[in-house]
This record gives C-alpha cells, structure tokens and sequence, in this order.
C-alpha cells in the first residue's frame, strides 16, 4: 500500500510526532515497525490525534491502535473527518 | 472569522517559515516563527514540530541567542512524557535549553534520599519534582470525608514534614536549583461545593493547607521554589485542568489542551531561581497612565479616578503602585510639555493613585523615546536589560524595540483600558520568590543617589565629595546578608562582576563553611540612606593562597572606592588565616568591561597558572607579605 491511502493531516501530524518524513507514515507503519514509536510516543500520537479531530479514543482501545491503519480506521469508526 | 481552510493553511505556512529558518540555522527566525506557531495554533503536532525544530538548533540558539542550557532532572509519579515537547518549547521561548532526564513512576522517595540514585548520577542543575497527590497525601481524600476530623491538621504537617526530609536530604548533597510542585484541589469532592467551603476540614481546606505547608518548607530550603499548579488549574478551571479519563487510564495529571499553559507555569516558576527580575518601569502618559491626551482635552479633561473609564487607569496606577512598593522603579517617558504634566498631577491629585514623587525618573519631553529610556538608565546605572516599557502608541513601541532590543515593551491596549492591569500581569519579567529588604528600600536609595548627583557637581574634586558623603562600609558573612541577597547580588550583577558566576546558595554557604574560606558581603550607608548589602565576595583557600572566585558590586554605587575597601578586607581576612598570596581572576563579559582593570589597579600582577582555569579567565596574583591593599581613606570601616 501506497502513502497516498493516508490522508495528508494524519500523515502530517504522526509525521511531527514520530519524527519521520511524511512519505514514510504508510497504513503499514506500526509500533512494531518503527523505532520511535514507543509506548509513550503512542499515547502522544493519542493525544494529537485527539486534539486535531475533535475525538475521544475510547482508554480501552488505545493499546490496540497500533499501526497507521488501525488508527486510520478507528478514526472513520469515530465518524471524525479526516 | 477565520475559516478552518484559512488557519490550516496559515499553520502550513508559519511551519514552512520555521522549517526554512532552521536549515539556514536562524535561531531567532526559527523562534519568532514558533512563537507565531504557538499564539496560532499549539496543538499538540505544532508542538512536536517546534520542539524537533528546536532540537536541530540547539547549538545556534546557544551561540546566536544565548540560550542557557540547563541539565534538568523530572522526579515523578505520574505520566509526563507526552507533555515534555510542550516543556522543551516553552523553555526555548524563555532562553533555556533543556536537557531532560525524566525518572521512575514509584521511585521517587529513592531517588531523593539515595546518594547513588539515578537523579544523583545525573548531577542536574535543575529539578522539577512533580508529584501526586496520592504520593504526597494519599491519606486527606477518605480523611476529610467527614469535612470535621481535626486530625487533618496533623496529618498535613506529616505530609509536609516527610516532604521536607526528602528535600533537605537532597539539598545537603546537591547544588540543583528544585522546584517542587504543589497539589491541585480536587473539582468532585463527596462534600460538594457546599460542604466543601462550609466545613472546616473539607479537602479543599486541607489541600489549602497543604499547599501553604509546602510553599513554606520551599521557603526554607536554599534554591527551591514552590510552583502553585492549583492557581494555574483554577485559570483554567479545575473541572476541565484534568481529564479523568487519560489521568485514570494513562497517569496523565494534565489535560492535553493545557501542555501549554502548564509548561509555561513551570518554565516561569523555575526562572525566578536563574534570572534575575527587571528594575524600572517606564510608562507613557496619555491613553496609558490616564485616558485622553493632556495636549488636547487639558488636565481636566484627562480620564482617571472613580468613574469609568477613569477607573481602568486608575487600576493601572494602583498597580504600579504596588510594584513601587516591592522595589520596582518607576519612570515617566512622555512626549508632553512637563509643565502642563506638573499642572495636570496638580490639578487631578485627588483621581490619581501616583504622585511625580512616585516616579525616580521624569522624561516629558518631545526626544525620541528610546534616546530618553537610555539616559534613564545612565542615570540610574542600570543595565537596559532591567527596563519594562509600557506605552499604548504601536509605533513608539515598535521603535523602542528596534532600538533597544533589551527593554521589554508592553502595548497598552488603549481601547481596551479595562485590559491594561491584566496585559501586564501577564508578564514574567517582575517574578520574583523572594523579596529582600534591599528591594523594598531600592525606591529610596535611587532618591538619595539623585541626591548624591546634586551634591557632586557641586564639589570640586572627587575625594573631597566623596569624604562629603560620610561613606560607611561593614562587613558580614554572606550567609547573615541574608542568603537570599547574596544569592540575588550573584545572579543579577553585570557591570562590576569578576568572574559573572552564578552561585547557588549552596554554593555560597560552602565557601563560608571551608577552612579559610570566605563568603562576605558588604553593606553601605551614607548620610543620604542606606544601599544595604551592594557587594559579596567569595574565595577559597588552595595552598598557600587564596584564591578569589567571585567578586562583584552592585552597579548603583560603583566609583565610591567601596570595591577597593571589600578587596582590602578580604586579603587581610586572607592573611589573618595564614595565606601568603592573592589570586585574583576576571573573565571578560558583554558587559563587566568597567572591571578589566580592577586587580591591576590594586597592585596585582598577571600570571599564567600551570593547569587550571577555562581559557577566558586571566589571573592576577599580589604577595601578602610584602604588600597590603589600602581601603580608601574616605571609608570609614565598621565591625572589624
């Protein structure tokens, strides 16, 4: 899969917190594929996500989220507009 | 109204603008752009980007900026990783550079009290301990569930008392400045608001209380501050400073949307303990110290006094007031004609809570603003970077800061005047934790210096106006000056500064504890007032010599020959303890030029030590057995 399937505002934002090049956040990018993305790198993302799109992530389902793709789809589960 | 389109493209460009500064290693581009950011937009993404921005540049904002790199230790048990990118950005925006090293969740208590903790290792310069209120007083909730049990009294005084013993332990082997961080009262109590303010040992009356336990202990402990989080929860409003769900789940005790102002709350705490506060406020006159223009509407038609709008000026005037009080000098700087400003303090005396003999200095005239801020500060002999500039005139401002990049400039916001107070409570630049008794007598003392000015240029020469002056000098230890002047002298002298190090309190009572050491400060008086403690020394016995590491004088009574009577008694307390020579350093600054000769002067010669020493400092040595320094005869020298 392709970056282009990741809209441009999440891109841009896990890019900044990650410390990565927008080109790298792929739907494949995960805690398991990236060393900076650790457990509270995760819980900053959280935070972003949440402070961007208006959202609150349900505590339970925050471990869980963890690659581009899962965040993506919670996100639309959500109804945020991304 | 913006649209979101409109500010998402806005953030787009400001981040290209930081981005492009950054790869040219503009430090202060890279800054005003982030603090653009940041008054846009300070999400949590914006926030990240400022702080790798930031991070690419440390060493330019060092070398171009100045910026003060500080070893910083978090002692913690709760969640602060994900609010440490809103610290290190506040921290750039303030001249710091943070270099962070957060510890465990439940080991705080280890890490305080253990001399091989991994805190001790780090030997940080600065130590943020940002604790819980479980961890602290884990025990009030359930206590104060009856709001009656008198007992809370003493479970406090425990809580604070265990406090203390971890910060005391860490004081006697640490120099680090620490800022311990207060308790936040809880929004939902089972009281509820009610019982809360009626019963007198609710938990909102205990966390009170515990709150003013703990700022006293902080006042009791060398370089330690107390930052009041729970005034910062109330601005915000407590009910929404936490979000219980990412406090319940994740052990964050603060609520995303609040990094910001949390990190600047610290950033602005911990500075009063490096920084030293700014002196002198000038304000202009028309729309900013009364509304209306004098020129114009005449001293009657000037608003001030108890009907609005005057009322907004006059809350200006009665906190500029304050300020006076606590030792912060004020200055006119108006383009008027004095005599209708005299009329116009005359005629309205009674609606205005200043009178001219409020001010130190008058400047009505028709000079360009910043010629008349820096003859101020001539007068004064004071540095411009101890100068706060208030005016409502958008251009004056502009060109104050243009030329006098040091002053801090204040808009008046002239059509808001109800905003006038609040614009500059907001500021930084007058914190202080401490207030010495030589604040509260720098008013007067810059009166009698006006005085002295008078008095000389009408003497011949200068040794018969200075024996005019009846100077006395007496010496003490530092630790009696008291220990919180001492420290001041050492963080905010300039000018007359040796060596501009920057001694903590320990620091200082370590030089008076070590055998032929000495800490000593100098207090003066003459027949005009009293300057109290204006002078220290610090030096160290090594060998046969004693060696001075710090030697400074306040700048306001520089040229009475008070340096030449501190020199001289320190190198006969040196000789009294057996040392056979004085060694002397200067390290050259931006600003203590008025020093470079000070050693040399006093019969000291240059010399070239084997090892030691950075490559800056030049040293000076003087045998004690074969010459003396003199005091200057017009001193008269007290408690020998």
């Amino acid at each position: 899969m392709s970056v282009e399937q990741v809209p441009t505002s999440l891109r841009e934002l896990l890019a900044d917190i990650f410390e990565i090049s927008a080109e790298r956040v792929t739907p494949e990018l995960s805690m398991g594929t990236l060393d900076s993305w650790d457990s509270f790198r995760h819980l900053q993302a959280i935070l972003a996500i949440e402070g961007e799109y208006g959202v609150q992530f349900d505590p339970q389902r925050i471990p869980e989220l963890t690659s581009v793709a899962l965040l993506q789809a919670e996100l639309v589960k959500m109804g945020a507009v991304l | 109204m913006q649209s979101d389109a409109e500010r998402r493209e806005l953030r787009r460009e400001l981040r290209r603008e930081i981005k492009d500064a950054a790869a040219r290693q503009d430090a202060a581009g890279v800054v005003a752009g982030a603090r653009r950011l940041m008054a846009e937009s300070s999400k949590p993404a914006d926030v990240a980007f400022c702080a790798t921005a930031f991070a690419g540049i440390a060493d330019a904002l060092r070398e171009q900026l100045g910026a003060r790199r500080l070893k910083t230790y978090v002692v913690r048990s709760v969640t602060v990783e994900p609010m440490l990118a809103s610290l290190a950005v506040e921290a750039v925006l303030a001249n710091y550079l943070l270099d962070i090293e957060v510890g465990g969740y439940g080991s705080y208590a280890d890490e305080l009290l253990n001399a091989d903790s991994s805190l001790a290792k780090f030997k940080p310069e600065l130590v943020l301990i940002l604790l819980d209120m479980e961890e602290i007083a884990g025990r009030l909730p359930e206590m104060c569930g009856d709001g009656a049990a008198a007992e809370v009294e003493r479970e406090i005084e425990e809580c604070v008392g265990r406090m203390a013993q971890l910060l005391r332990s860490y004081r006697a082997g640490s120099t680090a400045r620490i800022l311990l961080q207060g308790l936040v009262v809880p929004d939902c109590t089972s009281l509820g608001d009610v019982g809360e303010a009626n019963l007198p040992h609710s938990l909102t009356n205990a966390m009170q209380g515990l709150n003013r336990g703990l700022a006293a202990l902080c006042g009791s402990i060398a370089d330690c501050v107390f930052f009041d989080v729970d005034r910062l929860a109330a601005r915000a409003g407590r009910a929404r400073w936490r979000d219980a769900r990412m406090f319940l789940a994740s052990r964050l005790a603060v609520a995303a949307e609040w990094f910001g102002t949390y990190a600047r709350g610290l950033v602005r705490t911990f500075s009063t303990m490096f920084r030293a506060p700014r002196k002198v406020l000038c304000t202009d006159l028309d729309e900013t110290l009364w509304g209306g223009v004098l020129g114009e509407d005449g001293p009657e038609g000037i608003a001030t006094g108890s009907a609005f709008p005057g009322n907004c000026y006059l809350e200006y005037q009665k906190y500029l007031k304050q300020l006076s009080s606590r030792g912060i000098l004020l200055a006119i700087v108006s383009k008027n004609n004095e005599a209708d400003v005299r009329e116009a303090f005359n005629v309205r005396a009674a609606d205005l809570a200043l009178g001219l003999d409020s001010f130190v200095a008058l400047k009505i005239n028709w000079n360009e603003k910043a010629e008349s801020i820096r003859e101020i500060a001539r007068e004064l002999s004071l540095g411009l970077d101890s100068f706060v500039f208030v005016d409502d005139n958008a251009v004056e401002c502009e060109a104050v800061r243009r030329q006098l990049p040091e002053v801090a400039v204040v808009e008046a916001p002239a059509r808001e005047p109800w905003r006038l107070v609040e614009v500059l409570s907001e500021q930084a630049f007058f914190d202080a934790a401490v207030v010495t008794g030589d604040d509260l007598r720098r008013v007067d003392e810059y009166r009698a210096q006006a005085k002295r000015a008078e008095l000389a240029s009408s003497m011949g020469s200068r040794d018969e106006f200075l024996s005019s002056l009846g100077i006395v000098c007496a010496f003490q230890s530092a630790l009696d000056a008291p220990l919180a002047r001492a420290v001041q002298l050492l963080a905010k002298t300039n000018q007359f500064n040796l060596t501009t190090r920057r001694r903590s309190a320990t620091e200082v009572a370590e030089f008076a504890a070590a055998a032929g050491g000495q800490a000593v400060v100098v207090r003066v008086r003459d027949r005009f007032g009293d300057a109290g403690a204006v002078g220290l020394a610090l030096a160290r016995r090594q060998g046969d010599s004693c060696v001075i590491d710090s030697l400074l004088l306040s700048c306001r009574v520089i040229g009475r020959g008070i340096e030449s009577a501190l020199l001289a008694y320190v190198g006969q307390q040196a000789l009294r303890s057996g040392a056979k020579r004085l060694v002397g350093e200067y390290i050259a600054t931006k600003k203590n030029a008025p020093c470079a000769e000070f050693y040399f002067v006093h019969g000291f010669t240059r010399f070239v030590p084997p090892e030691e020493g950075s490559s800056e400092s030049v040293f000076y040595e003087l045998d004690l057995t074969s010459s003396a320094i003199t005091s200057p005869k017009w001193i008269c020298v007290e408690g020998k």
